[in-house]
């Protein structure tokens, strides 16, 4: 069964969406990608507001940390507290390489921590990102 | 008041004691002088009257001598006693004050001598000497004789002149001893005031020295204790001390330059932070452009590689290069900014677990030995700057060597309280000229192009040292080798 895995990426960053959009091209998944620039813009799409491709929640978000207006820390914390996103895997994609970071990421509850950019050389990185996609797999069979 | 005035008022104050006390003493002296000199003069008053009224006898019976027997011997006793008594009443008078009841009392006497010798005895002679002559002259001497001798009136004159000099000598008597009464008294009482100004000298002194010392000493310990307090980086005690004098004042300008001193630090730290945020953020800021750059031109290569000219791949290679030394660069930054923001861990540290452990991180060089003395001395101390110290010393040994083989040795040797670390290589060496410019930060002695190198490693190895105050050495020949040695603690205590 060809199901489309439906991901929202919540990046500011062109060059960083480029990035991940490459990185899952390479993968055998069929996948479809909505791209909000800010935490507000996300929350917009999941409450139906703006132009909505999932029909839907997605199955995965992918969030940046350091962004403008909600950052992804406070839009984690935001969609913890409503029923209907809080079950959404999340994953964090970001270049922080902190301690802190990675904690209050994994107290807040997310699927995974993917460093930037998704390198090879970088096999924490890399892992992270398959785990990703393993899990979208998943959900497709 | 200041203390300079109050040590000089103290002791004005006990000089002034010290001068009464001489003075008192040295009147007392000259009043026992001039008691002397009255004593010896009043001796000589009452031996001069003595001496007048054994005279006086002398003339008496000089004259009746000579009226009754006619001996021209009498006469010569009467002449000499008279001359004798006429001198010492000139002397007595010269001697007895004037005006006083002494001299009073000479003049009666004078009177009465003068009285005896020209209203009895002169008439008495002359009478005598004529009545050789006639026999008229005769019976006036007999007759006068008579009246002048037998009838009393001379008789008196001797008695009155006697009762005279009782007077004058009782006097002199009582004199002496009133004299001597009022000196004993002065005696006593000089000798009383010496000693109660000379104990009040001393127990002013003794006070006066006990409180400056403690005036002084309290300050000074104040200000010790404060001075303590601001080695230890309390820079908010202040000495209250409000007085006027010189300590006072000393503990105000400590206190000024405490705080000073913390404003400061203050201020030190806080470009400190700010310096370290800077570094961060620039570092950080900076990654992101440059990560972008890499992305794209990693892109290029994997999807275009094919469809490029050879030239152009060549020069996206050249970008790639300089994109990983920036990224260097900015790392070194941030391991630089980052050096003692860390806690600081004491644990035990066997140097030879540890260099194994410095192995992993250096990339080995064929050709390059490495060689490290056995048994390495175990620490108590800091682990990650030990460990950095170490890396960056070996490994710029063995990533700077020219030589196709050589030796890199680690050893060390006790130093005091501290162990000295040497590395020693045979590579390039280095000139005497930048022996102290290899540690300041981005310098580097060889082409980039050549070794990529950022220049941060010594300067942080520099830093590291310098915070704990361990020092770093390096001998060299240029051709021969580098030594490099520096110093760690043997046992390192939490502050």
């Amino acid at each position: 069964m060809n199901r489309v895995v439906k991901i929202l990426l919540i990046e500011d960053d062109t060059l960083d969406q480029i990035d991940v959009r490459r990185a899952l091209d390479k993968k055998s998944i069929l996948y479809r990608l909505k791209i909000a620039k800010n935490g507000e813009e996300a929350l917009a799409i999941l409450a139906g507001t703006g132009d909505d491709i999932f029909n839907g929640n997605p199955d995965i978000i992918l969030i940046d940390l350091n962004m403008p207006k909600l950052n992804g820390f406070e839009f984690l914390a935001r969609i913890k507290t409503i029923d209907t996103l809080k079950d959404i895997k999340v994953f964090i994609l970001t270049t922080s390489d902190d301690k802190d970071d990675k904690e209050r990421a994994a107290s807040l509850g997310v699927s995974g921590y993917i460093t930037k950019p998704l390198k090879l050389e970088s096999p924490s990185s890399i892992d992270a990102f398959n785990l990703m996609i393993d899990l979208m797999n998943m959900q497709i069979m | 008041m200041k203390i300079t005035h109050a040590i000089l008022l103290s002791f004005s104050t006990i000089l002034l004691l010290f001068s009464i006390t001489t003075y008192i003493n040295f009147r007392q002296a000259e009043l026992v002088n001039t008691n002397a000199r009255n004593f010896e003069r009043s001796s000589i008053i009452i031996r001069h009257s003595n001496r007048f009224q054994r005279n006086f006898l002398s003339m008496v019976s000089g004259l009746r001598g000579y009226m009754l027997t006619n001996e021209t011997f009498f006469i010569q006793t009467y002449d000499s006693s008279t001359h004798d008594n006429q001198r010492i009443l000139a002397e007595l008078k010269t001697l007895v004050a004037t005006d006083s009841t002494q001299q009073s009392i000479l003049r009666d006497v004078k009177k009465l001598n003068d009285h005896w010798v020209n209203d009895f005895a002169n008439p008495l002679l002359k009478a005598k000497k004529s009545g050789e002559v006639s026999d008229s002259s005769k019976f006036a001497f007999t007759s006068l004789y008579r009246t002048s001798l037998t009838e009393g009136a001379e008789k008196k004159i001797q008695q009155s002149l006697q009762a005279k000099f009782f007077e004058f000598t009782k006097y002199e008597y009582d004199y002496r001893e009133l004299q001597n009464k009022l000196l004993t008294t002065s005696t006593q009482n000089t000798k009383s005031i010496s000693i109660i100004l000379t104990a009040l000298c001393i127990i002013a002194g003794i006070c006066i020295a006990l409180f400056i010392a403690h005036y002084i000493s309290s300050r000074i310990i104040n200000m010790t204790k404060m001075a303590n307090a601001i080695a230890e980086g309390d820079y908010t005690v202040l000495a209250n001390d409000k007085g006027e004098n010189e300590l006072s004042q000393l503990a105000r300008t400590v206190n000024n330059m405490a705080k000073i001193l913390g404003n400061n630090i203050a201020v030190l730290k806080r470009q400190r932070d700010e310096l370290d945020q800077f570094a961060h953020i620039v570092s950080h800021d900076l990654k992101a452009p440059l990560r972008g750059i890499d992305n794209v031109v990693t892109w290029i290569e994997e999807d275009h590689s094919f469809d490029l000219p050879p030239k152009v791949n060549e020069y996206l290679a050249l970008i790639k290069g300089r994109i990983k030394r920036a990224e260097n660069l900015l790392h070194g930054i941030l391991s630089y900014a980052r050096i003692g923001r860390e806690d600081k861990i004491l644990e035990v540290i066997d140097v030879n677990e540890l260099l194994k452990e410095v192995q992993e991180y250096i990339p080995k060089k064929t050709g390059i030995e490495l060689r490290i003395q056995s048994s390495m001395p175990v620490l108590f101390s800091e682990r990650v700057p030990l460990l950095q110290v170490f890396t960056n010393l070996i490994g710029n040994a063995l990533k700077y060597h020219d030589k196709g083989l050589g030796v890199v040795k680690v050893y060390y040797r006790q130093a005091g309280d501290k162990y000295e670390f040497f590395i020693e290589d045979d590579g390039p060496g280095i000139e005497t000229i930048y022996h102290e410019k290899i540690f300041v930060i981005f310098q580097t002695l060889q082409e980039r192009d050549h070794v990529e190198s950022t220049g941060v490693g010594l300067s942080i190895v520099k830093k590291i040292l310098d915070d704990r105050g361990l020092k770093i050495k390096l001998t060299s020949e240029p051709g021969k080798g580098s030594v490099f040695s520096f110093e760690w603690f043997k046992i390192e205590n939490y502050e």
